[in-house]
């Protein structure tokens, strides 16, 4: 079915989001703060959160069983899939992978260049069925690493391997949670101490309430739907922007498009100059009609204010 | 008088203040010396991954364009003879893809569309000097910078302090955001900067201009830097 761009929100957009931290700093709790968490607790970390912030869970001992438990009738119950911890996640999955094809290992049993290809691969198509054919919200926690580059210290995800890259791919959110004095933080804007993803008005620093003995964990299901206000808005005023960076360009190639030599590039120019421009439209246009005066052979005559043509040999021969 | 000033010189400059220490400057380690050698124009010859780095952008804008044709190679027998289908009598063979073809496709379809490069210039002050900015963009498409990466190390986050997205963002006050477009020649990954991630690129030029004065390369920069 095509559909309109503009009536793109007529439901509520499941989210995919990553949690990185420290160890200890409280990702497992925040991560099933989401709506109807079901914990996949590939880290077999769960008597590490408070009993009353426990939700059901899975702790699978392989990947092969991750997918046999991810069926639609097991999750139906559920609206968000939290895998806890992604690195463990894809230590599973690389260990299914070399048992499936061996060329996917080398002898000391880490993977092989292949190895992270393939398992990078399955990672998107993992998310992917849990997004598109569960239909469910991703929340995936990582251990965060410091790695040194220079004077400056950066918080990486624990990820073996070219794997870390493509595990940003899918997310819609990803933050670093933080303590600053005695506030959790979760960032999602980029800065000089992490890569952070934020979509849909959903950027900077945002503090995460500490949780008393009655307070509900309910930052991510807060967070899901502040995402889901924002989202409406947000892609219809992308769409419009976009129809009219779309029609800035049609019109003004159309105008290009009627050039052939002096006297229609001057009856083109009222009609270019016309053209109300969004985003970067004004100078990829120019940029073509640069081109098409150009592949004219025309030159624009400052003191006439017009293009025109060179002059032929016989009229320099009579100059 | 106003004088050029490129993402590159930065990125070539800071380069070394993060090897180099401010006071170890005038020391001859290859960095500093590339340094010069960029800040008096001279040409650098490109290095085997420099050197794939542009096989790797000039695929994905053949392709992005559609100029891309595929080599065609003729079977041959034993006798080097093409050999003919018996069946349609047409000459038998393959068409053979370059390398890292599949990570160029995936480039190129985020850049199709687009102006590929695109160049930008800007006149701005700092410290009381007139600089031409210039650059050149590898893509400028609906509001976004795509900047084309080849690189066999990449790690999420690796350009969060490159003067590149500055700079670009200054030259086009209309984009709303950067995005690094890099492969190692397989992946394909992207890394987008939107304009309120991204900073000032005027501080970087300042500490450059005050740093080209402390270590009398200032002269130098002039004489090379000169905007026509």
């Amino acid at each position: 079915m095509i559909r309109n761009p503009l009536e793109i929100q007529d439901a509520v957009k499941k989210i995919r989001m990553l949690i990185a931290g420290y160890p200890g700093i409280g990702k497992s709790t925040l991560a099933l703060s989401a709506p109807k968490p079901l914990h996949i607790d590939v880290d077999f970390g769960i008597d590490r959160i408070e009993p009353r912030y426990r939700k059901p869970y899975i702790q699978p001992a392989s990947y092969q069983e991750i997918l046999d438990d991810l069926t639609p009738e097991n999750v139906k119950d559920f609206d968000t899939l939290v895998f806890d911890t992604g690195g463990k996640l894809i230590s599973l999955m690389s260990l299914w992978a070399i048992q499936k094809d061996p060329k996917y290992g080398q002898r000391d049993g880490s993977l092989s260049l292949k190895g992270y290809g393939f398992v990078g691969k399955e990672f998107v198509r993992l998310m992917d069925y849990c997004f598109y054919t569960l239909q469910k919200n991703i929340v995936i926690v990582f251990h965060a690493v410091e790695e040194k580059d220079g004077d400056n210290t950066r918080l990486r995800i624990k990820v073996e391997g070219q794997t870390k890259n493509n595990v940003w791919e899918p997310m819609d959110l990803g933050g670093f949670v933080e303590i600053y004095g005695n506030d959790r933080t979760i960032g999602f804007s980029n800065c000089e101490r992490y890569f952070a993803k934020g979509t849909r008005g959903i950027f900077g620093v945002r503090k995460i309430p500490a949780l008393g003995p009655t307070s509900p964990n309910d930052f991510l299901t807060k967070l899901f739907e502040e995402y889901n206000a924002t989202a409406a808005a947000e892609v219809e005023k992308n769409a419009k922007e976009q129809k009219a960076y779309e029609d800035a360009m049609a019109a003004g190639r159309a105008v290009i498009g009627t050039i052939t030599d002096a006297d229609t590039a001057n009856a083109a120019m009222p009609e270019y100059k016309k053209i109300k421009h969004t985003k970067t439209s004004k100078r990829e246009l120019d940029v073509e009609w640069n081109a098409k005066i150009k592949a004219c052979g025309l030159t624009f005559d400052k003191s006439a204010k017009k293009y025109v043509a060179p002059a032929a040999p016989e009229d320099k021969e009579a100059k | 008088m106003s004088y050029l000033m490129t993402h590159s010189l930065l990125a070539s400059w800071l380069y070394i203040m993060k090897d180099n220490p401010y006071e170890d400057a005038t020391s001859t380690r290859d960095s500093y010396q590339e340094f010069l050698q960029t800040l008096r124009r001279e040409p650098i010859p490109p290095t085997e991954a420099k050197a794939k780095g542009i096989e790797f952008e000039d695929l994905c804008y053949e392709i992005a364009t559609g100029n891309f044709r595929p080599v065609w190679e003729p079977a041959l027998n034993k006798k080097g003879i093409p050999k003919i289908d018996p069946n349609s009598g047409e000459p038998m063979g393959m068409t053979k893809y370059p390398r890292f073809y599949d990570a160029a496709s995936q480039v190129a379809d985020i850049i199709r569309g687009g102006q590929i490069q695109y160049k930008a210039k800007k006149l701005v002050e700092v410290n009381g000097m007139e600089f031409v900015l210039y650059g050149r963009l590898d893509t400028l498409k609906a509001g976004t910078i795509y900047d084309i990466k080849f690189s066999g190390s990449y790690d999420k986050g690796k350009y969060v302090d490159s003067t590149q997205h500055p700079t670009y963002m200054e030259l086009i006050p209309e984009a709303d955001q950067f995005t690094y477009v890099v492969s190692n020649g397989q992946n394909v990954w992207t890394e987008t900067y939107r304009r309120d991630e991204t900073a000032s690129i005027f501080p970087v030029i300042s500490d450059f201009v005050d740093w080209l004065y402390a270590v009398g390369l200032m002269e130098t920069y002039k004489e090379h830097w000169k905007s026509l």
